[in-house]
């Protein structure tokens, strides 16, 4: 699977996950919802259920003060609740949601209306009768008020509120714990989903650190070594995009060891041609050489002087062209010899040099501490062979005087060779070291413009770097550095 | 008077030779051969055979190369007393090393110089030929 198929399935799992967080929410707050509606419309229910209660007591009080007093005046609240009554009556059906509440509260129509007639009945009787009693309201009295019937219906009607109510307030407290349930419910749903998305982002997290850290470090791993020259694959098994970047890297690091490969190929051959091409070059120019000694041999005294110093050229250019073949096979085997590396004193090295190169009108002066460095001897001898060599060669100076120096840098030594000679202008710094190049006229110096280019070619090998600093006239500084440890190829 | 064979395939290289031989002024007899091929046969035929006191041999020749002749020359018992001077321009290790591994008298770069006596090979060279 793809890296990006994998991210994408591992967002649609946590953007499920909080789609389904939401929809428990959701649903939670739709409980909510209908029980504080359905609070609501309790406390209403209650509070129509008193002001009922109220209301029919009133009538009673009415009634009993009619009866008592005969004032006809006692009655108005009684005519009054005959009206309101049924209204609130209506209103609390309206709103009652409970099979067994509208029951309850049928059956408090049924009594109050008994209730009504039987107190109709005794209001007209009394009404007819007044100012005098009257047999029939004696009847009534009699039979219905002293056997109690009113406050019987009185006292079946508040029981039947009492129950309303407490039903009302039991209902109550069931919604109320069946809420509390469901938030506890909800609760814990949201904390564990919580939970769980955060494990897997985490766990989706790691997974895919891990997956492509691991892999792109092996790709810089390659690719750094890819830079050092060693040519390796790496194994990518999975089929994704890094795998194609894997792949890519491999067949880049293959066409580069093919490239390297033959490139080395060609060197060696370069190297090779350099060789024989100068070995056979030579045999011929010796052969002019000594064509031309025979001559001036066989007839010392016969020759015009034209002749004499034409022969001088012959003699001049050939042993030029020589120097030029030997400057060529020396630059050609440069690197070649391999006898192993040692501790080389350096100081001691330089001494050596100095005795052999330098003659003794010249003034030469070691700065710094010169190291110990395990290396190839011949190579570094090359090197500061050539330098002093140059610097005894390009000097006029009437005290001349040659300095080097050694610092120790970090991975490196750094070593200046300074003369006070004739100098180099600044648009030959990069010329010199080519090979053949020289800067003087052939005839005023036997140069062949190799040994810079010797230089050259070992410092690199060495992965050093070598830099000229001149002031025409006033001498040059050659500054070069040597590793500490030896390249790996 | 010595009898020496020269092996050389490069004319003015046999008259260099030729010519230090002179200016040393060295009695001699001295027979050329322009390859290992015509040498061996000139040393090993039956009539007319060269039984030479010293060889100076070239080793960059056509046909045979000096090292090739040098391996058969060491391996005939009627040749492998005689004292072979290796005289070439070539100053590879390779050649040095196989030429004293089949124990020649001396290896001389060329050109020859009777005159250079600081050099062990060709003084002892020289002491052959007197």
């Amino acid at each position: 699977m793809s890296v990006r198929a994998q991210l994408l399935v591992g967002f649609s799992i946590l953007t499920m996950v909080f789609l389904v967080d939401f929809i428990v929410n959701k649903r939670l707050s739709g409980v909510i919802e209908t029980n504080t509606t359905y609070l609501n419309n309790s406390e209403a229910v209650i509070r129509n259920s008193n002001m009922l209660h109220k209301e029919m007591i009133q009538m009673q009080s009415a009634f009993r003060g009619f009866l008592l007093t005969g004032q006809e005046v006692f009655l108005e609240p009684f005519y009054e609740g005959r009206n309101t009554v049924p209204v609130l009556i209506a209103q609390q059906q309206a709103i009652l949601s409970t099979a067994f509440q509208k029951q309850r509260l049928d059956s408090i129509v049924d009594i109050h209306l008994q209730w009504v007639k039987y107190a109709n009945s005794l209001i007209s009787t009394k009404l007819d009768t007044l100012p005098g009693a009257n047999a029939k309201y004696i009847e009534l009295f009699e039979t219905k008020l002293r056997t109690e019937v009113g406050k019987k219906l009185n006292d079946k009607v508040r029981k039947i509120f009492i129950s309303f109510d407490n039903s009302e307030y039991q209902l109550r407290q069931e919604r109320r714990l069946a809420l509390r349930k469901s938030v506890d419910t909800t609760n814990k749903i949201t904390l564990s989903l919580t939970i769980f998305s955060i494990l897997l982002a985490l766990v989706s997290g790691i997974y895919f650190i891990n997956m492509i850290t691991k892999r792109i470090s092996n790709m810089v791993k390659l690719a750094e070594e890819i830079s050092r020259g060693d040519f390796k694959i790496i194994k990518d098994q999975k089929n994704d995009e890094l795998n194609r970047l894997s792949i890519a890297l491999n067949s880049m690091s293959m066409t580069l060891k093919k490239t390297f490969s033959e490139l080395t190929k060609k060197n060696n051959e370069l190297d090779q041609f350099a060789y024989v091409v100068s070995h056979d070059l030579k045999t011929p120019l010796r052969g002019i050489s000594n064509i031309v000694s025979w001559v001036e041999e066989d007839h010392p005294h016969e020759l015009s002087p034209d002749i004499k110093r034409n022969l001088e050229l012959i003699k001049s250019r050939t042993g030029r062209l020589e120097n030029m073949i030997n400057g060529l096979l020396e630059y050609a085997k440069v690197g070649k010899v391999q006898k192993g590396t040692e501790t080389v004193d350096i100081l001691k090295l330089l001494r050596e040099i100095i005795d052999l190169v330098v003659p003794k009108n010249y003034s030469v002066q070691i700065d710094g501490v010169m190291p110990f460095i395990k290396t190839e001897k011949l190579h570094i001898e090359q090197v500061f062979s050539n330098l002093i060599t140059n610097a005894v060669k390009y000097n006029q100076s009437e005290k001349p005087k040659i300095i080097i120096k050694a610092r120790d840098l970090k991975e490196h030594y750094e070593f200046t060779v300074t003369d006070n000679g004739i100098g180099i202008q600044k648009e030959y710094f990069e010329k010199i070291f080519d090979i053949f190049h020289t800067l003087q006229e052939k005839d005023a110096f036997e140069s062949t413009g190799v040994g810079l280019a010797i230089v050259k070619k070992i410092i690199d090998d060495y992965k050093g770097s070598i830099r000229v600093e001149s002031e025409l006239g006033k001498g040059s500084s050659f500054i070069f550095t040597w590793p500490k440890r030896l390249p790996t190829n | 008077m010595k009898t020496i064979l020269l092996i050389e395939d490069d004319y003015l290289d046999v008259e260099s030779v030729k010519r230090a031989l002179k200016k040393a002024d060295i009695p001699h007899i001295l027979h050329v051969s322009h390859n290992g091929a015509d040498a061996l046969n000139i040393l090993t035929r039956n009539e007319d055979k060269v039984v030479p006191d010293v060889i100076l041999l070239d080793i960059n020749l056509p046909k045979m190369s000096g090292l090739e002749f040098l391996q058969i020359a060491k391996s005939y018992s009627g040749l492998k007393n005689i004292k072979i001077f290796i005289i070439t321009t070539s100053s590879e290790e390779y050649d040095k090393i196989t030429a004293q591994h089949f124990d020649v008298a001396g290896y001389i770069l060329k050109p020859l110089d009777f005159k250079s006596t600081t050099n062990p090979d060709v003084v002892k060279l020289m002491n052959e030929l007197k």
